[in-house]
């Protein structure tokens, strides 16, 4: 009788490999055979035998072969594992899948065949790399190690594989005529499988029994309050599981870098002030951005996929707002280089800030008499009241930076006296119509500078109507402070509402106070009435082809003018830097150092070089503070940036999250706006705002559901000392349903090996 | 073959010796492969299924054959083994041919419904392929089905898988002579995932020897309506039983006369039990159900002195079988069962059975042997340590490997 055992992992396939060779046997004579598996605990990955007995006559023997004539291993792997060498006959043989020199394996058998089957296999398209089918290479080196007929071994491997026969096949001849070591056959092995009987069972049951009248006092017994410790299934797993955090998408798509995420969470524990710490320390404006920015958090926020996304906002301005009467230490200056701002807007003072905090004395020069930029000029008191602003700014200068207002400076006059030059101006100066008599029309940036800074209503009264020309957010600034002081806005927009570079939930809001829109309409030429008032010719657009920013661009449509006649024109077409800095001298500005010629490296930051919110100033400030720093202390800088893998809404497990409706803050929308200047957006309170952050589907980040506890089959996740989910890696077989049960994708799943700690 | 008494004039040696036999195809097939073929062969009408680990492939495979036009039958997916047995019972009320089978927890779950099934009369035909319940395991034990042995199913068990297909067509004789439910109860992987040679015999030759159920008249007709399961009042409940233990106690001489026709149709005999090198010389007898038997066979042929007795039906339990093969046994013979049972008792079931066939019959000394629960394998050593055991200083109750 010959007797074949075979060493592989669950999932590859040996079972039906010794099926095969069961009907194979069967085939090349008159024998009786007798395969069967033995399989583990455990299934994928795990290892496993299969038996074959193949005899002349009856098989008086169903348990598993523990002194095989002939060992085969399918995965080299499993040698260093598993004793795959036990018991082997002192005549038998051994068969690996190996490309590697098996005369280490030499103590174990004199008679050792290789065969390369993974690779035979992968070359006729059998398999994938992580799982290779040998099944049929093996069975051929089988045939060439016991010179059986391998014609009658294709032809039945052909029949019974479950896909590509004709591959199968030639991979079995192939394997049959590559066997290494086959000059030194077994002959033994050869007259066993001919021989009709199984060697008599050698036992000396007297010396076995007396040995064993003597108990094992330590012999295991298993128990429920443990009920993994027999098993440790740590070293068969393939793929391992881990915990990763990977990058949320708000915090991903924040210009100014804040660790959303991050600070929602704090803010749901209630601590405030740490959260507010880890807001500012990418954004010192917690207050003003909680309030005017287009928050590309939420627009990003997965939850938009249930219901609505979180009200990022309103817990940033909540808290900003709380910790305006914090304690502000002064930063101290450690460094010798001095380092000066053109412009005291969210870009240059962020700016300053950073550098103040990396010691370096910095001073803002700011050509108004009051600090703040765009956010002081541009953005009106009913969405952005002036006492929050000039809380920010206090809490800046708290911290050390110096501004001097009313001084209006170029390069020229500061390369002096300090070693880095930071332009920031901003982008205050309109953008020309190019059409007749634009002189008619008002400046729309001008007007709200004018009106914040002076209260003054430029000649706007009660019951005028006005043409407002544009579609961003000055413009729809300037129809809401229009609106407030009586008057009636028409925006008209050359394109439609989908184009609108203004931020679409102060759209919304300017709609619902009453401002009309006129889209797909152009200025084409004005002129003075008699009666004073101004005659405007507009033309009717549509849209063709995309332009370079992707949005179609607007056509004018022949013979579509028409006319209106209105009190007033504001043109808010677009905006640009005012070039007082460089006396003039043409420039391009960029984020960073920029090539100016000066005594000292110039640097740009803010609207002026990219952007438009006071989010990406602030981003933009940040990192030019970096590079500032990395260049006078000469470290290396790039401007590239990895992007990390973001959770997107596929990676998203939503059904194990409830819809839970937005808390958004009051709106204050009366029926009279005139003189009304108060704040439209009412922030949230404490107990609303833990309310709120609850919602956070904590996107790539582990909160501690315990799915992964509950779920794991194996008993191998638990609580460790400190609170935390730990995979015991002794017990993790690898079986994956922890990664596919995370609700927020804040584990891996891939081909690593990992021990506990 | 390693089954049975071969009738010699039925079947023709080919020129090395081996057994051939007429109108059979030889195949290599797993246990549950073999039977499904059987339930097949038998033309089984109704097959409700559930899968469960290590029976799936038998369901698997009889829903292949019913997909693939092999089989007339109506195979139903059910959402549970209770209700596979449910769904088995009606449609052996209606008259159909039932097969289904099952393992473990599921045969387990099914409890209920399988006295409901016996008392009811329904001939129905099942395999089990023992596992055990809690610790929770998928390999091989036969506490699943022994200890449904009082439910009233006859229980056969198959020391090889041609031993299940043929016993699952000769259960079907007995049950539908008897109107009894039989289990044909095979290994968990020694059988049901062990490839092997089998003989399948041709349809032709399965019709001529067990032909298309017998309507009796009683089944369910939508045409006559009428109420089945009614509750019975204690002046005619005895009277049930009475009928079904004049019954059953006829399994025995059935089984040992199907088992007997059918080597002379097939060239297969069965019996109730079978005895191996049982003769006044004896000094011990090991007794075996299922796979272990044929090692337990090998391991006897060094030990002139040791014979074997195999229990092919277990329930009813064969009494008077038992006793004729041991008739010539001396009375200080050693009795040593081997127990793949542990139903939380002293003694394994095997044991009790024989106890309460011999009493008043015999007086053998008998010893215990718990081995290969769960799975574990038994090899020929643990055959040898048994027999060395038994010859000394045996305990009441022993377990081999765990205590000595």
């Amino acid at each position: 009788m010959l007797e074949i055992r075979g060493h592989a992992r669950g999932g590859q396939g040996m079972v039906t490999a010794f099926e095969i060779l069961a009907k194979i046997f069967s085939k090349l004579g008159d024998f009786q055979v007798q395969s069967f598996p033995a399989f583990g605990v455990e299934r994928t990955g795990a290892p496993i035998q299969a038996f074959l007995r193949v005899a002349k006559g009856d098989i008086l023997n169903r348990s598993n072969i523990y002194e095989p004539n002939l060992i085969v291993v399918f995965d080299e792997t499993l040698i260093d594992m598993v004793p795959v060498f036990d018991g082997l006959k002192g005549n038998g043989s051994v068969l690996l899948n190996t490309e590697n020199d098996a005369s280490k394996y030499s103590e174990y058998s004199s008679s050792i065949f290789t065969i390369p089957a993974t690779k035979i296999s992968l070359e006729k398209g059998l398999g994938s790399k992580s799982l290779p089918i040998v099944n049929a290479a093996m069975i051929g080196a089988i045939m060439r190690v016991l010179d059986a007929d391998i014609e009658i071994a294709k032809k039945i491997v052909a029949e019974n594989v479950p896909s590509k026969p004709e591959a199968n096949a030639d991979s079995s001849f192939v394997a049959y005529e590559n066997v290494l070591g086959i000059d030194k056959i077994n002959r033994t092995l050869i007259e066993s499988f001919h021989k009709t009987e199984a060697e008599a069972l050698t036992i000396d049951i007297e010396k076995i029994m007396s040995v064993e009248k003597h108990p094992d006092e330590n012999m295991i017994f298993p128990s429920w309050s443990q009920p993994m410790s027999l098993n440790k299934t740590g070293n068969w797993r393939v793929l391992t599981p881990s915990y990763l955090t990977k990058e949320a998408p708000c915090s991903s798509n924040c210009p100014a870098g804040t660790d959303v995420r991050g600070f929602i969470d704090l803010a749901s524990d209630k601590k405030f002030t740490e959260a507010f710490d880890l807001i500012y320390e990418h954004n010192p404006f917690p207050s003003i951005c909680g309030r005017v920015c287009p928050h590309f958090c939420e627009q990003n926020c997965n939850r938009n996929s249930i219901d609505d996304a979180l009200n990022i906002g309103a817990v940033e301005r909540f808290l900003g707002d709380k910790n305006f009467e914090r304690e502000v230490p002064k930063a101290e200056i450690s460094q010798k280089e001095k380092i000066a701002v053109i412009g005291a807007g969210p870009a240059g003072l962020t700016t300053a800030l950073r550098l103040v905090e990396k010691g370096y004395e910095t001073t803002v020069f700011e050509a108004l008499p009051q600090a703040g930029g765009m956010m002081r000029t541009g953005i009106p008191e009913f969405r952005l009241p002036s006492n929050v602003l000039d809380k920010e700014i206090e809490n800046i200068e708290k911290r050390g930076v110096k501004v001097i207002l009313n001084k209006k400076v170029a390069v020229k006059e500061l390369e002096n006296e300090f070693d880095a030059v930071v332009t920031s101006v901003g982008s205050h100066i309109g953008s020309s119509m190019r059409i007749e008599n634009e002189e008619l029309s008002i400046d729309g940036i001008k007007f709200l500078q004018n009106f914040k800074l002076n209260g003054d209503a430029q000649g706007i009264k009660k019951g005028e109507e006005i043409a407002i020309i544009g579609g961003g957010n000055t413009a729809i600034d300037v129809s809401r402070t229009a609106l407030r002081l009586g008057a009636k806005p028409v925006v008209y927009y050359r394109r439609t509402h989908n184009e609108m570079p203004a931020i679409s939930h102060e759209v919304e809001e300017a709609v619902k106070e009453g401002v009309k829109f006129e889209f797909l309409t152009a200025p084409v030429a004005m002129k003075k009435t008699d009666d004073g008032r101004i005659e405007v010719t507009i033309v009717k657009m549509e849209l063709g082809e995309p332009d370079d920013s992707g949005r179609r661009r607007p056509v004018p449509i022949e013979n579509s003018e028409y006319k209106i006649t209105v009190d007033r024109v504001i043109k808010a077409i677009g905006q640009w830097f005012d070039d007082y800095a460089f006396e003039g001298k043409e420039v391009k500005p960029e984020q960073g150092k920029i090539d100016f010629e000066a005594n000292v490296p110039i640097f740009c930051a803010g609207d002026m070089a990219w952007g438009g919110t006071v989010t990406e100033a602030i981003g933009s400030g940040n990192k030019a503070a970096e590079e500032v720093h990395a260049y006078l202390q000469s470290l290396p800088y790039s401007h590239e940036e990895t992007m990390p893998e973001v959770v997107l809404p596929d990676k998203i497990n939503f059904a194990y999250y409830l819809p839970s409706p937005r808390y958004n803050g009051d709106e204050h929308f009366p029926k009279d706006l005139y003189n009304d200047f108060s704040e439209v957006v009412s922030g949230l309170g404490d107990e609303d705002i833990v309310k709120e952050t609850s919602r956070c589907l904590h996107c790539g980040e582990c909160f501690s559901c315990g799915n992964c506890y509950n779920y794991c089959p194996d008993s191998a996740i638990h609580i460790d000392d400190h609170g935390r989910l730990r995979i015991d890696y002794d017990y993790c077989k690898g079986c994956g349903i922890c990664v596919q049960e995370c609700p927020c994708s804040a584990m891996e799943f891939k081909l690593s090996e990992v021990t506990n700690d | 073959m390693t089954n049975g008494t071969i009738t010699e004039e039925k079947n023709i040696a080919n020129n090395s010796g081996k057994t051939v036999y007429p109108r059979h195809t030889e195949k290599i097939m797993k246990g549950n492969f073999a039977a499904a073929e059987a339930a097949k062969l038998c033309r089984s009408g109704f097959i409700p299924a559930y899968p469960i680990t290590p029976q799936t492939t038998i369901v698997e495979e009889l829903s292949a054959k019913v997909a693939r036009g092999e089989m007339d039958a109506a195979y139903v997916n059910m959402d549970s083994e209770h209700s596979v047995f449910a769904a088995a019972m009606g449609a052996a009320l209606a008259g159909e041919r039932v097969f289904t089978a099952t393992s473990g927890q599921g045969l387990f779950y099914a409890h209920e419904v399988l006295h409901a099934i016996a008392h009811f009369r329904l001939p129905i035909v099942i395999c089990n392929v023992g596992r055990p319940s809690i610790p929770w395991n998928i390999w091989s034990d036969q506490s699943d089905s022994i200890s449904q042995r009082d439910t009233g199913w006859v229980q056969i068990y198959g020391e090889s898988s041609q031993e299940v297909l043929d016993s699952v067509i000769q259960s079907f004789i007995i049950a539908e002579e008897l109107d009894l439910p039989v289990m044909v109860v095979l290994d968990a992987f020694y059988q049901s995932h062990t490839s092997e040679n089998i003989w399948i015999p041709e349809q032709q030759l399965v019709d001529e020897f067990l032909p298309a159920k017998k309507s009796k008249g009683d089944e369910i007709d939508l045409e006559s309506p009428k109420s089945i399961g009614g509750l019975v009042p204690p002046e005619h409940y005895e009277k049930f039983n009475y009928t079904y233990w004049q019954n059953i106690n006829q399994v025995e001489e059935l089984t040992n006369k199907v088992g007997k026709d059918f080597g002379k149709h097939f060239g297969r005999e069965y019996k109730a039990v079978e005895s191996f090198n049982i003769n006044k010389n004896t000094k011990l007898v090991l007794v075996t159900m299922s796979s272990i038997t044929t090692t337990a066979r090998g391991v006897i042929k060094n030990h002139p002195d040791v014979g074997l007795l195999k229990l092919r039906l277990f329930k009813p339990f064969p009494k008077q079988s038992v006793l004729e093969a041991l008739k010539e046994l001396p009375d200080d013979a050693i009795i040593a069962p081997i127990e793949r049972n542990f139903l939380g008792d002293n003694y394994g079931a095997t044991i009790q059975e024989l106890m309460r066939a011999f009493y008043n019959e015999r007086n053998f000394k008998m010893y215990d042997f718990y081995t290969g629960l769960g799975g574990k394998d038994v090899p020929p050593l643990t055959i040898e340590k048994i027999i060395y055991k038994a010859k000394n200083n045996p305990k009441d109750v022993n377990w081999i490997d765990l205590e000595y």
